[in-house]
């Protein structure tokens, strides 16, 4: 008979987990405190096109998110040995599922139900979306059973990375770069909290890995197949971009920018960038920048608020401070 | 739809170099600005006179020939444009352009340049006196003065909004007067307006309506009416509508009230654009620091008991018997726990402010009419304040004083290095007057009434940061310390002068002055006791060729004034000014700076910012607020606040590391020193790279 084990945050498991448990709380957040319907004016003034480019990019990254919460995360969480770090990924789940669910608040604002219904239609017919579904899917599925190799465990968390770090980053681009360029703002304070806490879910997962891969007995072998995944994804993403950007213009921009990312997904996970990155887009490269930025708070809400997890209490010895002044 | 160039070659100052930020990049945004956008899209006239039939036939502007000819008007506009005025930075023309210049009625072609801008105030202003046009026109061209933005966007204009932006209220505790701020609420939101009530008075939660127990919902349900009501008169859309509320603490709702910006609570309880405040008078935070049981009580039994509000009260005499009068409902709790949750608050939503209502008060120069009781959206205006008796149709209201308030701020750095502090301040103190006296509220009689009678302006400052660094001073030295105790006294002085000179003149002084410390003199003791000059040898370089006032011009200016009497009830608050700073190249008010290249969210656009006249030698002196102790920071807003009348709004600038608890020593020493009021509390996030690099 097993033995159950209790998690005991006593003991650190390692010098990270802990660290990214905080992180994880202080980020988070909910979509409804965000009030996306002050961009219901902007969303008007975008072209017939640029409404499309907008709604497939959003409802691709549901896909994404949706994938990600359903099955990703509670694959990967079964099969990862730690229980400190079981609790960050189910964490991440949850989160995973609030970002999918954010999409629609914006949707749901700006958007008619007419145009939602067919871009979720889209959704599922599309071969380059479906594709990316699919090939991700595939890796996580390896680990339905109960006892998985090391190289399977690293191909899935591998490929979690890519999800995160790679795939997502041609749907963040239309929102970013609108916003760079004040439309669509209050929706991109959502798309922001999202690509925050992307980057710490992939760096996260990417550490994973990068203890997996320490174990394993052909690392060689294994890494060339998670690259030829990466190829394959690579590929489709191209595609993807040309359907989804072509009309309004901006197919070399996210290119450059999917392999912007492409290169941060192999620094997670501890390997050599593998594409060669011309100029990306200072707009959205700026957008992506996660650091506190100056607002005025009449007009917007912040992004830049945590939730307070230190609560600590005041000494008598506080109110009595250095009140001296030179002049 | 393209990338707009000059957008781009905004962000691309960001891009490092040799670990050097690319600024000229910054100014070739400026270039592209005007060649590939502002130059195309702005109307050409071929001579002055056209342009001005062409901007008042088309009902641009107001028909100035009523009050000047055609060469007088020549004379400020040629005078403007030989300053040759330049923008220093894509921010300053962009959010000109953005939001001041005046455009067509398709709202696609510019009719204005920043010297058309200029020109249409000072005119307006100067309502034909061609000499103070010109004035008006120096120290804004020279930007050495700033109006606000309602009088800088719109002044001239024949189709405008208000030049006034800034108003507060009582609310009554009972339906009319809760109906009657809503109504205040909609109207002063729909011209523009921001708005801050006090609901101190409204009963809480679980009291008694008409003697039956348990019926009243408390403050929450009028907050979120106020909300709604703000976000729905938002002026044509062309932007939403903003109000604060301000709160005793030792009102029993003040759990509730500060559990509005918790971000997952039930919908009719959460608040999400709606400003908070929480008013602390000295009693408690006297409770707090001797750590004994506070009492918060129901207002409604207090007023049932002593027929006076609750707010109105001073704690200090008050407080003990509260506590032991059985008739008067109350609550334990623990007020370090209050404070802590507050710091906790903050840390979330970085609200609510902070008002210290007896810091407020001490020193007040009008207790003898009314004490001031609450503060405003930005936390500088501090005004007395009383509610109105608002009846149903068949009875006549009683209608006392709301606080109406506008702004302006002078740009130190100009300032100084013009050496004009005295012919500055004093027009800027004529500006101010023209607005308040053009200015007429009818549609909201408590503002009408108190702008009619007190005639209050603010008179703030910009650029404090820009110009220590500019000078090679570090912000939290003991030379910033001394530069602002002399600065800001010489504000004071030269806005008491001019306010004394302008009653002169006119025969009418603020109602009630007979009543003030201004009256009876007692106001100026300090002034005559202390000398004010400057104390190191940096501070008394800068001030070389100025001429300083002494104790005997105090005293001279104590002996006019109780003459002849002041025109303004109040004079100076220091606004946090953004968007006006922007225009004028400056940092804003006398903030520190958050960064070397400011990344600037508004709602309708991110723009890169980089410092004024920053270089490789300055960079240094350009130290973050984020890095500096915040006490250094309060400890200078505790130097200015000495020399004024009103407020500055004093922003916490925190880290994500920072506790509650470290938080809440800041707003102890804060009290301690004297600060009337905090803005918010911003928060810099850790980033993840922070916390890897240093873990794992």
């Amino acid at each position: 008979m097993s033995q159950y084990k209790a998690v005991n945050w006593n003991t650190p498991e390692n010098d990270y987990v802990g660290m990214f448990w905080e992180q994880n709380i202080r980020q988070f957040w909910i979509d409804t405190e965000y009030i996306p319907s002050k961009d219901i004016d902007s969303w008007k003034s975008l072209s017939p096109e640029m409404q499309e480019c907008y709604m497939k990019a959003l409802s691709g990254l549901t896909l994404l998110d949706t994938l990600q919460s359903h099955t990703g995360m509670p694959k990967l969480l079964d099969h990862i040995s730690g229980l400190q770090s079981k609790a960050v990924l189910s964490f991440m789940c949850m989160m995973e599922a609030i970002h999918a669910k954010s999409y629609s608040t914006i949707f749901t604002t700006v958007a008619s139900t007419s145009q939602i219904n067919d871009v979720f239609d889209w959704v599922q017919n599309n071969k380059f979306l479906q594709f990316k579904a699919t090939t991700i899917d595939k890796q996580y599925r390896v680990l339905d059973k109960n006892k998985v190799t090391n190289e399977e465990l690293f191909l899935a968390l591998g490929s979690s990375v890519l999800l995160e770090t790679f795939l997502f980053y041609s749907g963040f681009f239309i929102p970013l770069w609108l916003a760079g360029q004040g439309q669509m703002v209050a929706s991109a304070d959502i798309i922001k909290k999202i690509v925050a806490d992307e980057s710490i879910h992939g760096v996260f997962v990417g550490l994973l890995a990068q203890e997996v891969y320490k174990k394993l007995k052909d690392p060689e072998a294994s890494k060339r197949k998670l690259l030829a995944i990466m190829d394959e994804l690579y590929e489709n993403e191209l595609k993807y971009t040309d359907e989804v950007y072509t009309d309004v213009g901006l197919t070399a921009d996210v290119k450059d920018y999917i392999r912007y990312n492409g290169n941060k997904a192999m620094m997670n996970l501890g390997f050599e960038p593998v594409y060669e990155v011309k100029d990306v887009n200072s707009i959205v490269l700026n957008g992506l920048s996660v650091e506190t930025t100056q607002h005025d708070f009449f007009s917007k809400k912040s992004t830049n608020y945590e939730k307070a997890t230190a609560v600590t209490h005041l000494h008598d010895d506080d109110f009595e401070p250095d009140l001296s002044l030179p002049v | 739809m393209i990338t707009k160039q000059w957008i781009l070659l905004n962000n691309e100052i960001m891009t490092k170099k040799d670990d050097e930020f690319s600024l000229h990049k910054d100014k070739e945004a400026v270039r592209s600005y005007f060649l590939d956008y502002v130059n195309k899209n702005t109307v050409f006239f071929y001579t002055l006179k056209e342009k001005i039939d062409y901007l008042i036939e088309h009902k641009y502007y107001v028909n100035f020939y009523e009050q000047y000819t055609f060469d007088e008007m020549k004379e400020v506009y040629d005078f403007v444009y030989a300053k040759k005025f330049r923008f220093q930075s894509f921010m300053s023309a962009f959010k000109f352009f953005q939001s001041y210049a005046l455009r067509d009625d398709s709202g696609e072609k510019f009719l204005e340049r920043y010297e058309d801008r200029v020109v249409s105030v000072s005119l307006f202003l100067a309502a034909g006196d061609v000499q103070r046009a010109l004035e008006y026109a120096e120290i804004l061209i020279n930007q050495e003065y700033q109006p606000a933005t309602p009088t800088f966007l719109n002044a001239g204009k024949l189709r405008s909004g208000e030049l006034v932006s800034c108003f507060l209220d009582e609310i009554g505790d009972n339906l009319s007067g809760i109906s009657y701020a809503i109504d205040e609420a909609m109207k002063l939101s729909s011209i523009g307006g921001g708005v801050s009530f006090n609901i101190s008075k409204v009963r809480a939660r679980g009291e008694a309506i008409k003697g039956v127990e348990g019926r009243s919902s408390g403050v929450l349900p009028v907050m979120k009416i106020l909300e709604d009501t703000f976000s729905y008169a938002n002026q044509l859309g062309q932007r939403p509508g903003a109000g604060a509320v301000y709160l005793n603490i030792f009102h029993n709702d003040i759990d509730e009230f500060l559990d509005c910006k918790k971000i997952n609570v039930d919908e009719k309880l959460r608040i999400k654009s709606l400003s908070i405040g929480v008013v602390i008078p000295d009693k408690f935070m006297e409770i707090a620091e001797k750590d004994d049981v506070c009492y918060l009580f129901y207002p409604h039994t207090v007023f049932r008991e002593y027929g006076q509000y609750l707010d109105e009260m001073d704690m200090d005499a008050m407080y003990e018997q509260l506590v032991s009068n059985p008739k008067v409902k109350k609550r334990k709790v623990n007020a370090r726990h209050l404070i802590i949750k507050i710091a906790q608050t903050q840390k979330e939503s970085g609200y609510p402010y902070l008002f210290f209502k007896d810091n407020a008060n001490r020193g007040h120069a009008l207790n003898g009419i009314g004490s001031v009781k609450f503060s405003n959206l930005c936390t500088e205006i501090m005004q007395l304040s009383q509610v109105s008796d608002i009846e149903t149709y068949e009875k006549e209201d009683t209608i006392r004083y709301g606080i109406s308030c506008n702004l302006g701020s002078l740009n130190i750095a100009t300032t100084m290095e013009n050496k004009r502090i005295k012919e500055v301040v004093k027009t800027a103190m004529r500006a101010l007057t023209v607005v308040t006296d053009r200015s007429d509220i009818k549609m909201v009689p408590t503002i009408q009434k108190a702008n009619r009678e007190l005639h209050s302006v603010g008179l703030g400052a910009m650029n404090l940061h820009g110009f220590l660094a500019k000078n090679y001073i570090m912000y939290e030295s003991k030379e910033a310390l001394d530069f602002c105790n002399v600065f800001f006294m010489m504000v004071n002085y030269y806005s008491i002068e001019t306010s004394m000179e302008i009653s002169r003149e006119r025969g009418i002084q603020f109602e009630g002055f007979e009543k003030s410390d201004y009256a009876n003199g007692s106001y100026f003791d300090k002034y005559i006791s202390n000398e004010f000059f400057p104390v190191t040898d940096r501070v008394k370089e800068l001030f070389e060729g100025v001429e300083i006032p002494s104790p005997v011009e105090w005293e001279k200016l104590k002996q006019d004034v109780m003459q002849h009497g002041m025109y303004h009830a109040y004079r100076m608050a220091i606004a946090p000014n953004q968007s006006t700073s922007y225009i004028m190249n400056a940092t804003a008010s006398v903030m520190p700076v958050v960064d070397t290249i400011e990344v600037r969210e508004y709602g309708d656009s991110t723009t890169y910012y980089p410092m004024p006249y920053l270089d490789n030698d300055n960079y240094f002196f350009y130290k973050s607020a984020y890095d500096m102790d915040q006490k250094n920071v309060l400890r200078l807003i505790s130097v200015i606040q000495r020399h004024v009348d009103q407020g500055i709004s004093t922003i916490l600038h925190t880290n994500s590391k920072d506790t509650t608890r470290d938080l809440a020593k800041y707003y102890i020493y804060a009290h301690k020193m004297g600060l009337k009021s905090l803005y918010y509390t911003r928060t810099r996030k850790a980033s993840i790279d922070e916390c890897i690099s240093c873990s794992v």
